[in-house]
């Protein structure tokens, strides 16, 4: 037995352990700069990549024939075909895909001539595009400018040298205008080579590159929060017409059906001509002043709309100078396959790169062990620090960690109260018998549902019922006075059900009679037909038009949210902190609840004092498994919260800071998408694994958090125990 | 609690049963020709006694009266018909064999018999003419004018110094004056201030298991109960423990009047003013400690306190 009990353990934890081996493994060596290849190959050809994996493959069988009697002459070394006959092959990463077919490429090993470390070779990793691998050439200053013409009918000098701040440097133009002006000059487009050579140009790059990466930072800052600022400012003046509207709709509707009842009760002769005459005044009267309310909106919004309309203006203008500026400093390296260099844009293949689009710069081959380990350590800044880009295959994951570590905090929220105290309520209040059985079945099997059908339950529940009445109010208001009526029902079972339970407390130490038995009946069924009566009464109020209608048809909390993700989440966890905290406060021994009544508690401060911080460590190792569990669901969240690429985070900086409405990014959410939707799935591959080491890292850093709050908690509580 | 339920309470010079006992009259006469035991012989039949209750209570004033009371765990009746009084001020011992009720009447008197669900009872106790079983009686007032040790020391997992002022702290008391005041006075009423001053702020459960237990006493008697309620105390001390706090159980009950649960006869013999023997849920025999070990009414008692039977 002990043979077969502890072979087990040793096939389950050498699982665990693989698999936390593989993807520590694969997300640790990720992001290290490995070495540029120059591949020569036999038929003339030529690549300079990263080698990324080899596999054997089966060929085609000439090629494989082929390929076995050149290794048989020894013309070709054993090692690239395998025992089996099949060949083998290197995936190289060579990028540059504006100009090459495919920014990966398979290479057999056989038709490998030769392969060298270029120390001139460099790869370029770009805001956009990927990553562009070449060698550097020169280091440009481009500019438009008016030269002076060198003659009458002379064009301007098209080459020469002029005077930089890095010395005495050649330049080229291209002629723009032909026709010189009054005083003699053409417009032409000069490119200064302030660089030039593999090392000149390198050396520069890194003497402009900081400054050049700050100019894009600062555009992209200006972008994003003073353009957004004035968006947010239209969106809220159109907001406020729209609620001007609305509320004139509402008011007019009711004004409407009054007059309607004065024309009606005129009809049958009970009111006077006068008086209808009143109404028919107050009527137009309060339509007047509702239209020239909506007026004064309107006028609000439109002089709203011109003062941001012009402060837009003058951000463009901003953006535009920094721009002209940013524009003048380029880089050009050539890929050493097609011979073009990398471009400005896929369109504009005869602009050179600019330096700003350059995020980092990695000189693969002539790189020291320290050089290597600082490119290492920064590229792992950026990916816990930077928004993603490109389709996420690049950049960061910053909104997806903050959006991950944000609904377990909310989850963990909502779940640890409810449970704490539905368990509470359970093992302390509720008498012991076939109900609480049955509940505490339901609840246990509630863990077993698949987490799909909670993801179903939260769309349909939380974004599309509870979300959409937050959003637009009922959808079918009772009138008014039919609510009231139900209202004052409500009341009634709501005292009947207060009644209902004092009378039904039999007194300790007496017989139960059937009376208590019956009341206690009566009890639970008033009361669970008060809850059904205040929930009916919420959802048809007709006082009640929703927060957000101005905003609507598009949806505010009515649709995808970090809320609902958090609240299903909630529902799905809650069966594990109930659980826990039942037998928590089960273990809190007899003896310690007795000395507390006999020292003249009550129940609840018995329950407050002694069973409650006693049953704590239990509670907090509920709420751990629940973070667990809820940090690394994925399936409910595609439904009810995660998306591909949120452009913003659910918490600003300023009020009301949080945006619960907002949909995120999350963990699990974006391993799925990197793996099985990203359009360049070779590309998102090693995001794959830093990702899910990511999350891996995250969810047991918060676990150890927890354990290490309970940890503490067990030392107060229970020290030095017999 | 209202003073106003005494109509029914017992009168105040004598102990109600104690009065109608002492003619020290049988039902059943106690030395029959089965060879001794006709009280139990009566008890196992189900037959009506009357518990041999010594003339000496009668001098007593008590502060606690157990009237005609009877406790049903469900359908099962615990106890039969007790009638008793707890003399003020003095100590008074509980023995008989395990089961036979002892534990259950002690529980009975601050109602800690509430919390089992099933628990039905009929008669009433008094505490200073006040009725424990009245259906207006505050139950957690009524606890508060008594204290409780248990058998195994249970402090709570929280300092020591919390855990003697607990009773003051759901009391809702605040002051850190009163609060010290008190927990020095409890601790020093329970012999242990020497030994925990010190370490206040300690985990009670830091001390050993004789420490626990007086620190137990000290947050039983930190509220300044009116009746110290005892259950088999020492049953799980060593020796030298139980020594200490028998001891300690003496210098209390020169303020409280204690009732004390216990299996151990010498323990009663040593400690206890009077003492009750029961068996099976019935009153057997109750007198002065000296009387029911040197000199019982009944041979029942004097078998019982030997050690023969039991």
């Amino acid at each position: 037995m002990v043979w077969l009990t502890g072979l087990s353990l040793v096939v389950a934890m050498s699982m665990i352990i693989g698999l936390l081996a593989i993807v520590f493994l694969n997300g640790v060596v990720t992001f290290w700069p490995r070495q540029l290849d120059l591949v020569e190959m036999t038929g003339g050809d030529s690549l300079l990549g990263v080698a990324v994996r080899e596999e054997a493959y089966s060929a085609s069988p000439g090629k494989r024939i082929e390929i076995e009697s050149r290794v048989a002459s020894g013309e070709l070394p054993a090692d690239v075909m395998t025992e089996d006959g099949r060949l083998v092959r290197r995936l190289y990463m060579v990028g540059n895909k504006e100009v090459l077919p495919q920014p990966f490429r398979w290479v057999d090993i056989a038709d490998i001539a030769s392969i060298e470390h270029p120390v001139d070779a460099t790869l370029y990793e770009r805001m956009a595009w990927g990553a562009w691998i070449g060698k550097p050439e020169a280091v440009l200053l481009v500019q438009q400018k008016r030269v002076p013409v060198q003659g009458e009918g002379e064009g301007p000098a098209l080459e020469g040298t002029t005077q930089t701040r890095w010395g005495e440097r050649r330049f080229e133009r291209d002629q723009l205008e032909f026709a010189p002006d009054e005083d003699g000059t053409v417009l032409v487009r000069e490119r200064v080579f302030a660089a030039e050579g593999t090392g000149e140009a390198r050396r520069l790059f890194n003497e402009l590159h900081p400054e050049a990466a700050k100019r894009r930072a600062v555009i992209e800052h200006i972008k994003k929060h003073d353009i957004g600022r004035v968006n947010l400012g239209l969106e809220q003046a159109r907001l406020r017409q729209r609620e001007a509207e609305l509320r004139r709709d509402d008011i007019i509707v009711r004004e409407r059906a009054r007059l309607d009842r004065a024309l009606e009760a005129h009809e049958r002769g009970r009111l006077s001509e006068a008086r209808l005459a009143a109404a028919r005044e107050r009527f137009d009267r309060r339509r007047a002043e509702l239209d020239a309310a909506v007026e004064a909106a309107q006028a609000e919004r439109e002089r709203t709309d011109a003062l941001l309309d012009a402060e837009y203006k003058e951000i463009l203008v901003e953006i535009a100078t920094i721009e002209e500026y940013d524009d003048q400093y380029r880089v050009l390296i050539r890929d050493v396959t097609t011979g073009n260099f990398a471009p400005l844009a896929q369109t504009r293949p005869d602009e050179p790169l600019r330096i700003s689009q350059v995020v980092r710069a990695i000189t693969g081959n002539d790189l020291t062990f320290g050089q290597r380990v600082g490119v290492y350590f920064s590229r792992w800044w950026e990916f816990v620090s930077e928004d993603p880009r490109e389709a996420n295959t690049e950049g960061g994951v910053f909104p997806v960690i903050f959006g991950t570590v944000m609904m377990t905090i909310l989850l963990s929220i909502a779940v640890v109260p409810l449970g704490v105290i539905a368990a509470l309520y359970l093992r302390e209040y509720a008498k012991q018998g076939a109900v609480t059985s049955v509940v505490r079945i339901a609840v246990n099997n509630l863990a077993g549902v698949p987490s799909i059908v909670y993801g179903v339950f939260g769309l349909g529940f939380f974004c599309y019922t509870v979300g959409r009445y937050i959003d637009a109010g009922p959808t079918n208001p009772w009138s008014p006075g039919m609510w009231f009526i139900g209202l004052g029902g409500t009341v009634v079972v709501v005292v009947g059900a207060i009644l209902s339970q004092m009378f039904s407390k039999p007194v300790p130490g007496k017989a139960l009679k059937l009376r208590h038995k019956l009341l206690g009946w009566s009890t639970f069924a008033l009361w669970f037909g008060s809850v059904a009566l205040v929930v009916t009464l919420v959802a048809t109020t007709p006082f009640f038009k929703g927060f957000f209608r101005a905003g609507l048809p598009t949806a505010t909390f009515g649709t995808k949210g970090i809320l609902w993700s958090s609240l299903t989440l909630a529902l799905l966890t809650l069966p594990v902190v109930i659980v826990a905290t039942e037998e928590a406060i089960s273990a809190v021994p007899r003896s310690l609840r007795e000395a507390s009544f006999g020292c003249g508690a009550s129940k609840w401060q018995t329950i407050r004092r002694i069973v409650l911080p006693r049953a704590a460590p239990g509670i907090m190792t509920g709420m751990i498994l629940a973070m667990a569990r809820g940090a690394g669901e994925v399936a409910p969240l595609m439904l009810v919260g995660a998306v591909k690429l949120a452009p913003e985070l659910p918490f600003e900086p300023h009020f009301p800071f949080f945006h619960l409405e907002r949909s995120f990014m999350h963990l699990g959410f974006h391993i799925y998408d990197l793996g099985f939707q990203s359009p360049d799935s070779e590309a998102a591959r090693p995001f794959v694994w830093t990702t899910t080491l990511l999350l891996i890292l995250i969810v047991a850093l918060l676990n150890l958090t927890a354990i290490a709050f309970r940890a503490r908690l067990r030392r107060r509580f229970v020290s030095g125990a017999f | 609690m209202t003073s106003s339920a005494s109509a029914t309470g017992p009168t105040r010079s004598t102990i109600g049963a104690a009065a109608r006992g002492s003619d020290r009259a049988h039902t059943v006469d106690s030395m029959n020709e089965s060879g001794g035991f006709t009280v139990i012989e009566a008890i196992r039949n189900g037959q009506p006694f009357k518990p041999a209750v010594h003339e000496s209570l009668a001098q007593e004033s008590p502060i606690v009266s157990v009237r005609d009371f009877s406790l049903y765990y469900s359908d099962v009746k615990a106890l039969f018909n007790i009638d008793m009084g707890v003399p003020r001020g003095k100590v008074t011992a509980l023995i008989g064999p395990s089961g036979c009720g002892k534990s259950t009447l002690l529980r009975s008197i601050n109602r800690l018999n509430d919390l089992i669900a099933g628990v039905r009872v009929e008669g009433d106790i008094f505490i200073d003419e006040n009725p424990v079983y009245a259906p207006n009686v505050d139950v957690i007032e009524l606890r508060k004018r008594m204290g409780m040790v248990f058998q195994k020391s249970n402090p709570f997992p929280m300092s020591i110094f919390e855990n003697v002022v607990y009773a003051l702290r759901i009391d809702g008391e605040r002051r850190r004056g009163v609060l010290e005041e008190a927990c020095e006075k409890a601790l020093r009423g329970a012999a242990i201030w020497d030994e925990v001053k010190d370490r206040l702020s300690e985990s009670g459960l830091s001390l050993s298991g004789g420490q626990q237990q007086r620190l137990c006493i000290a947050r039983a008697i930190a509220a300044d109960p009116e009746v110290l309620l005892m259950d088999e105390p020492c049953s799980a001390l060593d020796p030298i423990a139980t020594l200490r706090i028998e001891e300690l159980i003496g210098e209390i009950s020169q303020k409280y009047t204690v009732l004390i649960v216990t299996h151990n006869m010498q323990q009663a013999a040593r400690v206890s003013d009077y003492t009750a023997f029961m068996y099976l849920g019935r009153l057997v025999e109750y007198g002065r400690t000296s009387d029911i070990f040197q000199t019982p009414t009944l041979p029942e008692t004097e078998q019982y306190v030997t050690g023969r039977f039991g």
